[in-house]
Formats: C-alpha cells, sequence, structure tokens
C-alpha cells in the first residue's frame, strides 16, 4: 500500500517544537477539506494555535467551523472527563457536582496518564460519531503533544490499564488501546526541520512509537531552502561576472549584500541536504519536503499556499 | 565605544533565567550567555532542562548529570564555566532527602505514587528547574546562574510551580477526599458533605482503590512537611525577584513566537519580575540595497548563480521587512533591550560558535 497521510481515519501531527506541526498539520487539513473530506482539526488543551491561521478569535471545546469542510476544536481534559462520564455513566448531575467539588483537577491530576487517555478518548469518540449512518468526519487531524512528550501521550492507554486492575476505566483504557494500534484509524505523522537535532529527535520518536506498535506515516520535511549553486569560493567574484555576462549593472554594497545572503543560503541549503541524508540513514519511512515559505506571519493565504505544496509532494 | 547593554547585563547579574516557549533557541542563548560572561571572567554556570542533550553537545561534553561539569574552554584563561543538565527525579530525591527524616524519605521515595509525581506530574519539572536554582544559589561557588526554563506551553508555569506544587502537596481538597484513606477508615465518610461523598465514590470507581490508598500513604507520609516547602517557595520568589536576577525572553520573529513573548514579559511584569531584555533569534537582517529595488525582474535576465542569488535577496528581503513590521508592532516589548540575531547558516554545535552567537548578540545596535 502506498504510504498516504490519508490512510487513516485519524492523523496525530506531531514534531520538535519550532518545527511548525501546528502549520502543517492545519495545510493538511485545508489540502483534504479541498479533495471534499469533512475534516475535523483538533488542537489540545486550549492552546489556540489554529485561531490565528484561520482568521477566527477562538477555537473552543464546541466545533466550529473554520473554513469550508473543516471543523476546529480544542479538546480539554475537564470537558473530555464530563463527556466521559456522561458518556459511560449517564450521569450529568453528578458531572456537575464532580466540577464543584474540583474533584476533575484532582482526578486529572493524580492518575498517572488520566488526562492524556481522556484526550485520546475524545478523540476516538469524535471518530465514531455518525450523522445518518455515516461518519461525521472523514478525516480527523490531531496538533498533537510535541515529540518530546508524545511517547508518554501515546502510551497512557497501556500505562492506566496497567495501573488500573479493573472496572470502567480499565475497560475504557483497553478499548482505547486497542484503537490506537488499529492503522485504519490512526497513523502517527512527525513534521520535522532539515537540521541535525530535529532529525535525531524524530529518528528518536519514531524508534520509541514503533515499539509501542502505532502505525507511522510519512515524516515530513518543513523549511526546505531553495539551493544555490555554483557560487565557487570567492561569492561575490562569481556573481560579479554572472553580472558582467548578462548586462547587469550592480553596485559593490549590492554585490556584497547578494554575495552574503547567497553564501548563507548555500551553505544553509548544504547542511540540509547532510541533515536529509541523515534522515534516509536513521529512518525508513516515506518523506514529504515542504519548502521554507519566507514568511514572518503564517495566514490564511500562506496556509493554502503551504496546503498546495504539500499536495505536490504526493503524499496526500 | 560603550559597552554593549549585554555585558553590562552579564557582568552584573547574579542570576540570569532564559523564558520562551519551545523551539526558539532558548537553550543556545542560555549557554551563549553563560559562555559569554565566562570569557568575560566571570565564574559561571548554566542548568538547561533540554532533554536533547544539545547543550552536553554544544558544550563538548558527553553527559551532563544533576551535578555540574566544568567545559573546557581552549583559548581562554579567564572566569570559569560550569553546566549541567536538570534531572527532575533526582533533584526532588534530594529534596526529600534534605526535608525528611530517612525514615520517612525512605517511605515517601518507595511509594508508588511518588514515582508519577517527582517525574511526571504536571509542573513538577518546572518547580524542580526553581529548586535546583536556589540550590546553586545557595552553594555559593557561582557569581553568575544562567538558567533555561522547561519549554512549557503554559508559559511562565514555573512562576507558579512552587506555589501549585505546594498547594498540590498541602491539598487540603485532596486530604478531605482521601481521609478515609489517611485516617480512621470508613468512618470517616460521615463527616464529609454529600457532594463531596458523591464525587470520592465515583472517582474511586473510576479509579480504581488501590491509587487512592497510594495517595493516600503519599499525602499522610508529606505530613508535617509543607511548612517547609512553602518557606522553600516564598524564598525562590524572593530569589527571582530579586535586584541582581534578570529575566531574559528568548523568541523568534514571527507572528506565532512574538504574541507568546508578549505574553512572557506581561506575566513578568504583573509578577514584578525583572526582565533584562528580548533576544530575538533567527531574524533575518537584509538592509535595502540602492539598485537592487527590483530583484525578480534582474532575476529574469540573470545567469548562473546570480539568478538565485537575486531571488534569494529578494525573499530575504521581503521577509526582513515583514519581520521589523510585526517586531515594531509588538506591543510592550517596546521599552525593552532587543537582541537580534540573524538566521545563522551553520548550526551552533560547538563553543566556537556559541561565541559567535554571544558576540551576535552584543553586537546588536538596538540592544
Amino acid at each position: 500500500m502506498a504510504p498516504s497521510l490519508t490512510a487513516s481515519r485519524v492523523v496525530v501531527v506531531s514534531g520538535k517544537g519550532g518545527v511548525g506541526k501546528t502549520t502543517i498539520a492545519a495545510a493538511f487539513a485545508l489540502a483534504a477539506a479541498r479533495a471534499g473530506k469533512h475534516v475535523l482539526l483538533a488542537e489540545l488543551e486550549d492552546r489556540q494555535a489554529f485561531a490565528p491561521l484561520f482568521d477566527v478569535t477562538e477555537v473552543g471545546p464546541t466545533p466550529r467551523t473554520l473554513a469550508p469542510n473543516i471543523t476546529g476544536v480544542s479538546i480539554e481534559p475537564d470537558e473530555a472527563l464530563v463527556e466521559y462520564l456522561r458518556v459511560a455513566y449517564g450521569i450529568p448531575k453528578i458531572s456537575r457536582a464532580l466540577i464543584r467539588s474540583r474533584a476533575i483537577e484532582f482526578a486529572t491530576h493524580t492518575a498517572p496518564g488520566l488526562k492524556d487517555i481522556l484526550l485520546i478518548g475524545t478523540v476516538k469518540q469524535a471518530e465514531g460519531e455518525q450523522r445518518s449512518g455515516a461518519p461525521l468526519y472523514d478525516l480527523i487531524v490531531v496538533d498533537a503533544p510535541p515529540t518530546g512528550r508524545l511517547p508518554r501521550f501515546l502510551d497512557a492507554p497501556r500505562a492506566v490499564a496497567e495501573l488500573v486492575q479493573g472496572g470502567p476505566i480499565r475497560r475504557q483504557a483497553e478499548g482505547v488501546r486497542s484503537w490506537v494500534l488499529d492503522p485504519a484509524k490512526l497513523q502517527v505523522v512527525l513534521v520535522t526541520h532539515a537540521e541535525e537535532m530535529p532529525v535525531r529527535e524524530t529518528a528518536e520518536a519514531i524508534e520509541a512509537i514503533q515499539k509501542m506498535g502505532i502505525e507511522l506515516g510519512p515524516v515530513v520535511v518543513n523549511g526546505i531552502w531553495p539551493d544555490i549553486r555554483g557560487l565557487g569560493r570567492d561569492a561575490r567574484a562569481t556573481l560579479a561576472s554572472n553580472a558582467a555576462d548578462s548586462g547587469i549593472e550592480l553596485s559593490d554594497t549590492a554585490l556584497a549584500a547578494l554575495a552574503e545572503v547567497a553564501s548563507v543560503q548555500a551553505r544553509r541549503s548544504h547542511h540540509q541536504r547532510k541533515a536529509l541524508k541523515q534522515l534516509d540513514r536513521d529512518v525508513a519511512l516515506p518523506q514529504a519536503c515542504v519548502p521554507y515559505l519566507f514568511t514572518a506571519r503564517m495566514d490564511r493565504e500562506e496556509l493554502t499556499t503551504l496546503s498546495h505544496k504539500l499536495e505536490g509532494s504526493g503524499l496526500l | 565605544m560603550t559597552e554593549a547593554a549585554i555585558d553590562r547585563l552579564l557582568d552584573e547579574s547574579h542570576i540570569i533565567v532564559c523564558t520562551g516557549a519551545g523551539g526558539v533557541g532558548k537553550t543556545t542563548a542560555s549557554a551563549a550567555l553563560a559562555l559569554r560572561a565566562a570569557d568575560r571572567g566571570r565564574r559561571a554556570i548554566v542548568c538547561t532542562i533540554d532533554p536533547a542533550r544539545r547543550l552536553a553537545q554544544s558544550l563538548g561534553l558527553s553527559e551532563l548529570g544533576n551535578e555540574p561539569n566544568r567545559v573546557e574552554r581552549a583559548g581562554s584563561k579567564r572566569g570559569e564555566l560550569d553546566a549541567m543538565m536538570l534531572d527532575m527525579k533526582r533533584t526532588f530525591d534530594e529534596m526529600v532527602l534534605e526535608m525528611a527524616s530517612p525514615a520517612r524519605a525512605e517511605q515517601i521515595m518507595s511509594n508508588p505514587f511518588y514515582k508519577h509525581v517527582s517525574s511526571t506530574l504536571a509542573g513538577t519539572q518546572e518547580y524542580m528547574a526553581m529548586q535546583k536554582l536556589f540550590e546553586l544559589h545557595e552553594e555559593g561557588r557561582w557569581e553568575l546562574i544562567v538558567i533555561d526554563t522547561p519549554p512549557t506551553r503554559s508559559a511562565l508555569d514555573f512562576l507558579d510551580a512552587p506555589k501549585r506544587l505546594t498547594d498540590f502537596l498541602e491539598g487540603r481538597f485532596l486530604k478531605l477526599m482521601l481521609w478515609p484513606y489517611m485516617k480512621a477508615g470508613k468512618g470517616g465518610m460521615k463527616v464529609l458533605n454529600f457532594g463531596t461523598q458523591i464525587a470520592l465514590k465515583t472517582v474511586t470507581r473510576i479509579t480504581g482503590s488501590d491509587l487512592f490508598a497510594d495517595v493516600g500513604a503519599f499525602f499522610q507520609a508529606f505530613e508535617g512537611m509543607y511548612e517547609d516547602f512553602k518557606n522553600r517557595a516564598k524564598r525562590v520568589r524572593e530569589l527571582l525577584a530579586a535586584r541582581r536576577t534578570s529575566f531574559i525572553v528568548v523568541t523568534s520573529p514571527t507572528g506565532s513566537s512574538l504574541r507568546e513573548a508578549q505574553y512572557f514579559t506581561e506575566r513578568l511584569r504583573a509578577e514584578n519580575m525583572p526582565i533584562g531584555g528580548i533576544v530575538v533569534n533567527r531574524t533575518h537582517l537584509v538592509p535595502e540595497v540602492a539598485g537592487l529595488e527590483d530583484p525578480g525582474a534582474l532575476a529574469e535576465r540573470a545567469q548562473g548563480p546570480l539568478a538565485g542569488a537575486l531571488e534569494a535577496y529578494a525573499a530575504w528581503r521581503a521577509v526582513s521587512v515583514r519581520e521589523k513590521h510585526l517586531l515594531d508592532a509588538a506591543t510592550g516589548l517596546e521599552r525593552l533591550p532587543v537582541w537580534r540575531v540573524p538566521d545563522l547558516a551553520d548550526e551552533v554545535c560547538d563553543l566556537k560558535t556559541l561565541r559567535a552567537v554571544g558576540d551576535l548578540i552584543a553586537d546588536d545596535k538596538a540592544g
């Protein structure tokens, strides 16, 4: 089977901090929505990272439309626990009493992994939601915790099942666990930069996730710089002779500025190629490269550009 | 030439706390500043939290433990530099050993729930970072302590962390909930109000009561130590607000990072914490050059790598203008020194490149 970002019902997007995992998750949702899928774009714990990308003020626990075919939601543990109690026990009154007594704060702070399993459980629930016999969402994209915290996050169902001997929580944990392990339901997509440290962290996360038996999708390499080849040892001299050949007149200042920028970019590109080779060596997953966008602020327009680039990578 | 503002800060501060969201180069900035301070003759230590061991590598150490390690700085005879990586669990263990009697400490550390609290409970990492800072300060060996903070999304959790953890450990609410497990058995339930009884029963049904028993024993073991925790938290806070402490907010010039930086500075101001300035990493600083007003048009005629160079200039120039706008528009940062570090071609992975980062911070005229 060709690796595809749409091979599972849920795509959990993660990556080292700063590599653009949120942006890639949003761009991916946009590309899938364009292809006619109804996408749920979920962030966890009120990060409010999607709101500025879609020009809305807030994404809350109640799903809202962010763009045609895209519904956004922020999954919060407190809400998730209330919802869980409502579904599992049908006891909204007690849920309210729980909130009042701050029992939720207690439960989510003390029981190891309880918070994470509630978050994952809510995603599972959304995945199972139906309207007139068909799934409510064709695809769910989750902006997950960064790679440093990801293995523990994904391992929560197992950890909770191990800790709790019996009762509904254990049944729930086991249900979530087998769901997480089903490649038709869920895959993890890691975003990285073509830099030494993010590549290393990606390889480490992949190893940990593979050990858990969770399906991994392609790795998205974000921020690839355009290469400039042939600058030679003396970039300025090369550019000056190019200019003379092209009949372009450039001042010394202009040549110096061009040489500076071009050299930095060429060096950066060289380092990126090295990091990509390292990624090839360490990681046996397919890769999708996305160019660096030279933008200081991601907005709807830039996001659309990025989603087309992602589409062009052939992994949708 | 007057001394760079950053150098004055490095020469005069006793504590520098580098804070900011994850992925903006906080660890690099911390190490670069500590190295520069040492090169300027100070006895400095940098304590980082990053689990990726980036700092370990950039400082040429094979392993950063919970203990300070001397960094060999070739070519520098002045000052001293130590580096360490925070080990959250060991710091917690050491604190328990220090505060409790040996028997009590043993009781706490063998509790299964303690393992969870000391390694995974939200806020523990922040608390331990502050605890370690306090220990380093008390040890008195260093003139300057540079501390990196955890890349918490919930910004500045470390300011609340001591209070949150003490609240948690003291946990009046928890004790009420766990009373039956801590005191005279199930009879205690009678004195609880009805709502709490229901809540307790429900939570017990959900989590299973073995866990509750562990938790109850855990809090019982901590009984009587809360005053010590509170005092410690108070002293940490005083240390953070002290005259010779400076917070440096590390960011990058993108919309989302700057929003985060603004939030950080607001919070720090609200808490009366001294802000030393803002380090803006990965800035694109490309001047406007006469004759390059329309690089795109020139690129179409250009031969060889010149075409790529012109396109690169156009892209860099555009992004540099946008970054400047974003930086100028970031209210709340305008009265602070802002040090811009250019987007570097090479990864910062050794002392040489770390020194270069320090130089770039000191050179930025905006500072």
